[in-house]
């Protein structure tokens, strides 16, 4: 078990910026969208046998020439304002059936992530994700944060627009949590005495089981990401594919009971004070019902690739 | 994760001599891998002589029940027929499956295995009664090079389709290439129709392999009968089931089943072998 270096740049406190896939993958596309944008360049990957089940054989006349495993990869740019390191994890170290990382596999490759970013001198890391919210899907969805300190949730809510604080959901309390490797990491580096960031995309309830991306959130999270580098993103990728989305979204909404989007609706007139979450019995309706409203979409019932 | 104690537990150092280590995970498609190993220590004898703790491997929030069985996984190594062979018997890991075949490996360096053998199954969509081509995927040139003389089935190529994964034995083959170490998957093909029941043209397509390379002498009298039971009951299936009868006469002569066509006949010999075995 351990990290494969590309190349042993040096680089001036890099900030880290993680994640892993999770709930419509929000923060893995919004990360990797910056990677690209940025033109971050390989750094090093996490040897995946101890983590991972391959993904691909490749056998030529007989013999086994390769096997393939989920990427755990790390890229790295110098910008203008500052060094950055990109993480991204093809999957989570999952056993099983599960989508999220849980226990000793968990805590070993979270350490490695950290290991990497304080080699090169990181004193911050971002991870994000997605935060499951009682919003709409035509209403631009806001940033959820949740850092390891008060000064730092502060800093970043007042600094940059559109983000609030995860306590500032209605109804749920001052607590919450943030499953997966997307929030152990940052639990992780808050111990190390890392500066930790969370960036949670908004994505209405009624769609977070909906197996698509959900680009209209990813963008909101490049946005901030963008934002704190100091940097110029182009969005028009994701803004395509939100497009390809949203046309498949409204094909399921249109076919949700009359009840539920009646409750749904209301939260666009008035958002989050009189917003009325659809119920447990809604909830349970849409999950049985999923496969129903994506096949008779007509047209709407493809998926973006 | 090489900080804790080591789940590999010799109970006896058996005389071997630089034996061929025959792996197999019992449960896999057709059952066929643990058939296969079961006969095999059946007709030769033999006693675990090393087992590996599956604390690491499985979840343990519960336990399985099969027919009304209570199963616990068991993963041994099994020798003492012959100096020249040894067997691992174990069901697939749920978790931490490197570290398993790299435990596997280890085993293996300890008693000096010289080449390792996976016997694993492919499901066809070719009748029971057609020619079983058996496939072999080499850790090396050299090993493939060391098995010229035998019918395997030795220069395909493959790559695994997008959404699908590779095998454990094909895992494992890689976890034996990092050791230098020789080792071959075997692939037998087995109808889709039996992966649920048995297939005793298959296993005999696999004893008939090793019993050439390690010359057991194997007597084939049981097997055979197996084979001439199954045929008779699928023929007589086939006579009450005009259905099945013309499904199976499509796979004969090489046409392949709709889906439908292909679950219908399924259902019907599974559920026919298996009140008649019950």
């Amino acid at each position: 078990m351990g990290v494969r270096y590309f190349i042993e740049p040096k680089l001036d406190k890099p900030d880290l910026i993680a994640s892993w896939p999770g709930i419509c993958n929000i923060g893995l596309v919004a990360t990797d969208m910056l990677r690209v944008q940025i033109g971050a360049e390989p750094l090093a990957e996490i040897e995946p046998w101890d983590f991972f089940y391959p993904k691909k054989v490749v056998i030529q006349g007989g013999v086994l020439r390769s096997l393939d495993f989920p990427g755990s990869t790390f890229y790295y740019a110098r910008l203008k304002t500052k060094d950055v390191i990109v993480f991204v994890g093809e999957e989570q170290p999952a056993d099983g059936a599960r989508l999220y990382a849980e226990g000793r596999k968990a805590y070993q490759i979270a350490n490695l992530v950290l290991d990497v970013a304080e080699r090169f001198g990181c004193r911050r890391v971002y991870a994000s994700g997605a935060a499951v919210a009682l919003s709409h899907h035509t209403l631009p969805p806001r940033v959820r944060v949740a850092a390891g300190s008060e000064a730092l949730n502060r800093e970043i809510r007042t600094t940059y627009a559109n983000t609030l604080l995860m306590s500032e959901r209605r109804g749920r309390g001052d607590t919450g949590s943030i499953t997966g490797l997307n929030g152990l990491l940052l639990g992780m580096a808050k111990k190390r005495g890392l500066e930790a960031v969370c960036l949670m995309g908004e994505i209405p309830d009624y769609l977070s089981t909906v197996p698509l991306p959900y680009p209209r959130a990813s963008r909101s999270v490049l946005d901030v990401l963008a934002r704190i580098l100091g940097i110029t993103v182009d969005f028009g990728p994701l803004e395509a594919m939100a497009a390809q989305v949203d046309e498949i979204i409204t094909g399921i909404y249109d076919k949700l009971p009359p009840e539920i989007r009646e409750r749904v609706d209301q939260r666009k007139a008035a958002l989050q004070p009189a917003a009325e979450a659809i119920t447990e019995e809604d909830e349970k309706w849409i999950s049985e019902h999923i496969d129903e409203l994506f096949k008779k979409g007509g047209g709407r019932n493809e998926r973006p690739t | 994760m090489n900080d804790r104690p080591s789940p590999l537990k010799f109970l006896a150092r058996p005389e071997l001599d630089n034996p061929a280590l025959i792996v197999s995970w019992t449960g896999d498609t057709g059952g066929l891998g643990g058939r296969v190993t079961d006969h095999l220590v059946s007709v030769l004898g033999g006693r675990p002589f090393c087992e590996i703790e599956p604390v690491e491997f499985w979840p343990f929030d519960g336990v399985a029940v099969e027919k009304s069985v209570i199963q616990f996984p068991e993963v041994r190594f099994v020798a003492g027929g012959r100096r020249d062979l040894a067997v691992f018997q174990s069901p697939p890991p749920a978790l931490n499956w490197y570290r398993l075949l790299d435990l596997i490996l280890e085993a293996a360096q300890q008693v000096n295995v010289r080449e390792i053998y996976a016997v694993g199954a492919m499901v066809s969509l070719a009748a029971h009664t057609s020619p079983r081509q058996v496939l072999a995927t080499f850790s090396s040139p050299q090993i493939k090079d060391t098995l010229v003389g035998y019918d395997l089935g030795r220069g395909w190529d493959f790559e695994t389709p997008p959404g699908q994964r590779p095998t454990l034995n094909s895992f494992l083959v890689w976890a034996a290439q990092r050791r230098n170490m020789a080792a071959v998957a075997l692939w037998v093909p087995v109808p889709f129709y039996l992966v649920s029941s048995d297939d005793p043209r298959a296993r005999r397509r696999v004893l008939s392999f090793f019993d050439e390379r390690f010359n057991l002498g194997l007597d084939y009298a049981q097997l055979d009968a197996e084979v001439a039971d199954q045929d008779a009951r699928i023929a007589s299936i086939r006579a009450s089931s005009p259905e099945a009868d013309q499904a199976l006469k499509k796979l004969e002569s090489g046409d392949t089943l709709s889906q439908e066509e292909s679950q219908r006949l399924a259902a019907e010999i599974e559920r026919a072998l298996s009140d008649k075995s019950g």
